[in-house]
């Protein structure tokens, strides 16, 4: 039962010498979900049409069962692989029902009816997608993601072993792209075999249980979803920067494009960020946005701040997890502070293990001190000496809240010279 | 919708008697339905029963009896050519006449008749008809599988280009030949019924009937063609030898159809698209009832042209043209507001 469904032997299809699948070589053997991944254009629906046989190869060869796809005659196929279109409507007003049952076709004789065990598989396919009481409906006027549902339900009316999907939930919102894909996974454990073309790499590595990267009709890689979602390996391919990390709350691999730069902004300031436990994110992606250069630190190694600095690629003062800033941190930190021109202090609670940001935020320059608003958590501190450093150095800092701070930062209004004095002349 | 198919039905197979009694009745000379009947009571066997006077069943026999099966087989003919035609385009602008296989076949009878072959042997004439009919739609093939993909508004306007070629060329060929008359002109570029015999008939059944039989045998391939070539594959259609198959049948079946009444326009756009609003898309059903309502149509619109301004007759392809243009503006006006989905793309 473990032998290959389908094989393809260094497959290649090419229109007019351009090679648009080179040299292919895979196999999907039956209970895997396999998902065929990479940018547009790289040949995933190509790599599923050869497979169902649109296309032929115009080099290599494919088996089917061992037997090549060839020899086979089509409605022998059809019999075996089924195929769910990228998008499919008709003109024509079918009823859901009459869609269904054309998934029968492949079993019916020329002068040979729908029979009712035909007519039964219909309806409980139907009612498997969650679409009972659609029969008697006109397909063309179901919503897209009804309409793919449907035509899901046409592929299990087909009954094959095989099951090729293109793209099959690129109309869905992602309660139904998780039930499309719930429900595809639980073919496989009938060890049924499903290969789909999947552009959403979250989707792919939560269901798939292999993933093929293809780039430019090439197999760039291929294996369990862990071990083909890294930066390493789509970054080149994607032609993008990638961020690929676990869903603390899912478990769930996530891959993101990392935030850009807007191009040819022109030199921003430098601004250093302080944070901690997650209350520097929102700030630092907003400084990422509007194109300002920066550094970050002091944190503590798998802070939630420290990881977003390192997947971004901010420079930033680390240390170890639970230990204690000293002051030699606190020195080289000062480096990264004295190169900005403005400091900002996020809200985060603070004992005596990173007393130290406190020092560090006293040292620099220009300090903006992040008020924490209305409904959110008062800054909180666990030790009497980090109480009194803060009071301390709030004395000598501006002072704003989050919203306050991100329309100043936009326009840029906190760089022109005189900002800093009004301040001090107000306070004075 | 079951009740309403029947309904449909039922309507039309009644609709049809009663144009076959009306066709029977009208024209330069009246026959009274009492005269008919006691024809057919008295063909059957009741000898007892007086027959109707000797001119009535000439009438009736030579020259009503043939022009209303003309209009029948004409009518059905085109009517299942444009529901092959659509079905397979997944467009409901498609037809013989839109696509250009009516004018195919016209061209073929001008060229069998202006060589005088048509002269030589009977057969030359729908043999030929049918070759012009084949060619054109090979060429719609040609076209439409372009690159291997079937652009449907593509197939349409080039349907209209090769029709628009055609035509032109029949226009060409009937002015420089010397037995130039007027209602030749007319009869091949607008085609009529007037003056159909027996021999305009037989001649073409033996190919007619089997061909729109041959067509029913792909009812269901012409339902799955509505999910697209590549689902059509996918399912185990052979795409292209299907496509082939039936767009030849249809070539052949249209060129015998004009061979006897000229190029009729609209029936195989107009009858297909209106059942299919009436009875829903499934060719299995689709397919019969446009044969008959094709044959009801084609009849009624020549009864309509015999008895409109008597004594003068209008040609049938005037009748079905002043009634088929504003339904064919109506669907292009429809479509034009629902977006390019009408014609087929999603």
């Amino acid at each position: 039962m473990t032998k290959e469904l389908i094989t393809t032997r260094s497959v290649s299809f090419a229109v007019a010498e351009r090679r648009i699948i080179d040299a292919v070589s895979i196999s999907v053997k039956r209970g895997e979900f396999v998902g065929l991944i990479g940018p547009n254009g790289a040949g995933k629906t190509t790599l599923l049409r050869l497979l169902i046989g649109v296309l032929a190869a115009t080099e290599g060869k494919i088996f089917l069962d061992g037997r090549p796809l060839e020899d086979i005659r089509l409605r022998e196929r059809a019999r075996r692989v089924s195929y769910l279109s990228q998008e499919a409507s008709t003109v024509f007003p079918y009823p859901v029902l009459d869609i269904l049952l054309m998934g029968r076709y492949p079993f019916l004789g020329r002068f040979k009816r729908e029979s009712e065990s035909d007519l039964e598989k219909a309806r409980r396919a139907l009612t498997y997608v969650g679409l009972s009481g659609f029969e008697d409906r006109y397909f063309n006027e179901l919503s897209g993601g009804e309409r793919q549902l449907v035509l899901f339900a046409k592929v299990l009316v087909q009954e094959t072993d095989l099951l090729l999907l293109d793209e099959p939930t690129s109309n869905l919102d992602i309660k139904h792209q998780n039930q499309f894909f719930s429900m595809a996974c639980e073919l496989t454990r009938e060890k049924k075999a499903v290969v789909a073309a999947v552009h959403n790499l979250n989707i792919a590595s939560q269901y798939c249980t292999r993933l093929i990267l293809l780039d430019q009709g090439r197999v760039a890689a291929e294996g369990k979803p862990e071990d083909v979602l890294r930066r390493e390996l789509l970054d080149p391919v994607y032609e993008t920067k990638t961020v690929v990390t676990r869903n603390t709350s899912t478990g769930a691999l996530v891959v993101n494009v990392a935030p850009r730069r807007p191009a040819g902004s022109y030199p921003m300031p430098r601004v250093h960020v302080i944070g901690g436990a997650g209350s520097g994110i929102n700030l630092t992606r907003e400084l990422v946005r509007l194109g300002y250069s920066l550094s970050g630190g002091i944190a503590h190694e798998y802070d939630a701040d420290q990881k977003l600095w390192q997947s971004l690629e901010v420079p930033s003062q680390v240390i170890g997890a639970f230990s204690h800033i000293t002051p030699a941190d606190v020195e080289k930190a000062f480096r990264m502070v004295e190169e900005a021109e403005l400091t900002i202090l996020c809200s985060f609670p603070v004992g005596p293990g990173n007393e130290g940001n406190l020092e560090l935020a006293k040292r620099a320059g220009r300090l903006v001190i992040i008020e924490a608003g209305p409904e959110e958590e008062p800054r909180t501190f666990f030790s009497d000496k980090a109480r009194q450093v803060f009071a301390a150095l709030a004395e000598n800092a501006e002072h704003m809240d989050y919203g306050q701070l991100c329309d100043v930062l936009e326009s840029g209004k906190i760089f022109k010279t005189g900002a800093k004095k009004t301040r001090r002349e107000s306070q004075a | 919708m079951r009740r309403r198919k029947t309904a449909v039905l039922l309507i039309l197979i009644v609709l049809l008697f009663v144009a076959i009694v009306l066709s029977i009745g009208s024209g330069a000379v009246r026959v009274p339905p009492l005269s008919i009947l006691r024809l057919i009571l008295n063909g059957v066997g009741f000898r007892s029963i007086e027959l109707p006077p000797e001119m009535q069943i000439n009438i009736i026999l030579h020259i009503r009896l043939p022009r209303i099966l003309a209009a029948l087989l004409v009518g059905s003919a085109l009517a299942i050519g444009g529901v092959a035609m659509q079905g397979l385009f997944r467009n409901p602008m498609a037809s013989p006449d839109i696509l250009g296989v009516s004018t195919g076949g016209s061209l073929g009878a001008v060229i069998a008749v202006n060589t005088g072959l048509f002269a030589l042997n009977v057969f030359f004439l729908p043999l030929f008809a049918v070759v012009g009919a084949l060619l054109a739609s090979g060429l719609i093939y040609l076209i439409s599988s372009y690159k291997g993909r079937t652009s449907l508004l593509f197939v349409v306007l080039a349907g209209l280009a090769i029709s628009s070629l055609f035509n032109g060329l029949v226009s060409a060929i009937l002015l420089f030949s010397q037995q130039y008359e007027v209602s030749q002109f007319i009869f091949w570029t607008m085609g009529g019924l007037e003056g159909r015999m027996w021999k305009h008939v037989l001649l073409p059944l033996p190919v007619l009937l089997p061909g729109m039989a041959v067509l029913f045998l792909f009812t269901r391939e012409l339902n799955i063609f509505a999910l697209g070539e590549e689902n059509a594959h996918s399912l185990g259609m052979h795409v292209e030898r299907t496509k082939r198959v039936i767009l030849a049948i249809t070539a052949v079946i249209t060129g015998m159809a004009i061979s006897i009444s000229g190029p009729v326009g609209f029936v195989g756009l107009l009858i297909p698209h209106l059942f299919r609003m009436l009875i829903g898309p499934d060719h299995r059903l689709l397919l019969p009832v446009s044969a008959i309502g094709g044959a009801l149509f084609l009849l009624a619109s020549d009864l309509i042209g015999r008895v409109l301004i008597p004594p003068f007759e209008i040609r049938v392809g005037i009748i079905t043209a002043v009634l088929g243009s504003p339904y064919f503006l109506y669907l292009i006006i429809r479509y034009q507001r629902k977006g390019l989905r009408g014609f087929g793309y999603d």
